[in-house]
């Protein structure tokens, strides 16, 4: 009884401990499950203009005409001449491409996804160091919290009866998924 | 119950202290080790001597998974010549924000030829291309090349060169 009351104190700490970052997590998971879909971390947004007849010449310049017939102030991060009638400009969070000597432009401008690049970087663990850690305690704390749930309830609801079935379903899910695919 | 919250707080503490010491700048993997660049002519121009060696190169990330941060394209910015520096998922991520900044990048140098099918494929694909497709000229989105290259890797001579990356540094 006594270790009952252990189990179930701990299964709540830690429940309400780590509540907030799987919700973190379920809703990145399921933003990076469909990266194939969609962009989880960015939204790309791309123009094409035509800014008539360049005259080519050394990049720098190419690339400084270019962002004077676009209005734009900013100094680029870098200039690279890709092919001999290629040109990309990059600027922070936007390429631009020029091909030579029509002037066509490919205006590509990339912004975080707000929120979700967050969570995103959270849960792949793109900062590494200290968050690896973290992560390890929350992967322990999920531990936790799936060995002491399923000892809460006694009895026909707990694992004497329908709480043994239902581990067991979602422990076949997947093993039978393994089977099928490898 | 304080004692759990006080026990939680000190493993926090100290993993962050222990974890603070390993944050390092702009440097992705295994950083670079080795001292002189090969430079992308000489990478691209006789291939055969750096197939499965460690190489470094330098240049400016002119291309990066969108989706995934698992590759950056290196290319001298006087030439164009570049190469493709693969890296796998969630190991290395590299931040799309690096686009068009210098960076120093090793790995293990692969050359990776196609097969006829897959020529005989990508001929196809670029003779269709719609005319909506929204990658510049020169360089299409192609995904299921051999090797695991991600979209958009450059082919030469129907062959795929690509860095296996082991680490990057990016000079912002």
């Amino acid at each position: 009884m006594r270790l009952r009351r252990l189990v179930i104190a701990t299964h709540r700490d830690v429940g309400y401990f780590f509540a907030g970052l799987t919700v973190l997590y379920a809703i990145s998971g399921i933003a990076v499950n469909h990266v194939e879909d969609w962009n989880p971390n960015y939204v790309l947004r791309t123009e094409t203009r035509d800014l008539g007849q360049l005259q080519d010449g050394d990049r720098n310049q190419v690339a400084d005409e270019v962002l004077r017939r676009m209005e734009i102030a900013e100094e680029p991060k870098s200039v690279v001449r890709m092919s001999p009638n290629l040109i990309k400009v990059f600027l922070d969070g936007r390429t631009i491409t020029v091909t030579l000597p029509e002037g066509r432009v490919y205006d590509e401008l990339a912004r975080r996804r707000g929120g979700f690049f967050e969570l995103n970087y959270l849960h792949l663990n793109h900062g590494k160091g200290f968050w690896t850690w973290f992560a390890d305690l929350y992967a322990a704390g999920l531990l936790v919290l799936a060995c002491t749930g399923i000892f809460i309830i006694s009895g026909k609801k707990g694992l004497g009866g329908r709480g043994l079935w239902l581990l067991l379903a979602g422990l076949s899910v997947p093993v039978i998924y393994l089977l099928w695919r490898l | 119950m304080k004692r759990i919250l006080v026990s939680m707080a000190m493993v926090v503490l100290v993993a962050a202290i222990v974890a603070g010491g390993e944050e390092a700048g702009a440097v992705y993997g295994d950083g670079v080790t080795i001292q002189d660049p090969v430079p992308m002519s000489r990478l691209l121009g006789e291939p055969e001597t750096f197939v499965g060696k460690k190489v470094r190169v330098d240049g400016v990330i002119t291309g990066v998974c969108k989706k995934r941060g698992c590759w950056i394209q290196v290319t001298n910015p006087d030439t164009g010549e570049g190469i493709r520096i693969k890296v796998e998922d969630g190991v290395i991520v590299f931040p799309y924000a690096a686009m068009g900044e210098p960076v120093s990048a090793e790995g293990i140098f692969e050359a990776v030829a196609l097969t006829p099918e897959q020529v005989a494929a990508r001929a196809a694909r670029q003779e269709q291309q719609p005319a909506s497709h929204s990658h510049p000229p020169g360089e299409p989105c192609e995904k299921g090349l051999p090797g695991k290259t991600g979209c958009d890797v450059p082919i030469q001579d129907n062959t795929v060169y690509l860095i296996r990356g082991t680490g990057a540094v990016i000079h912002s």
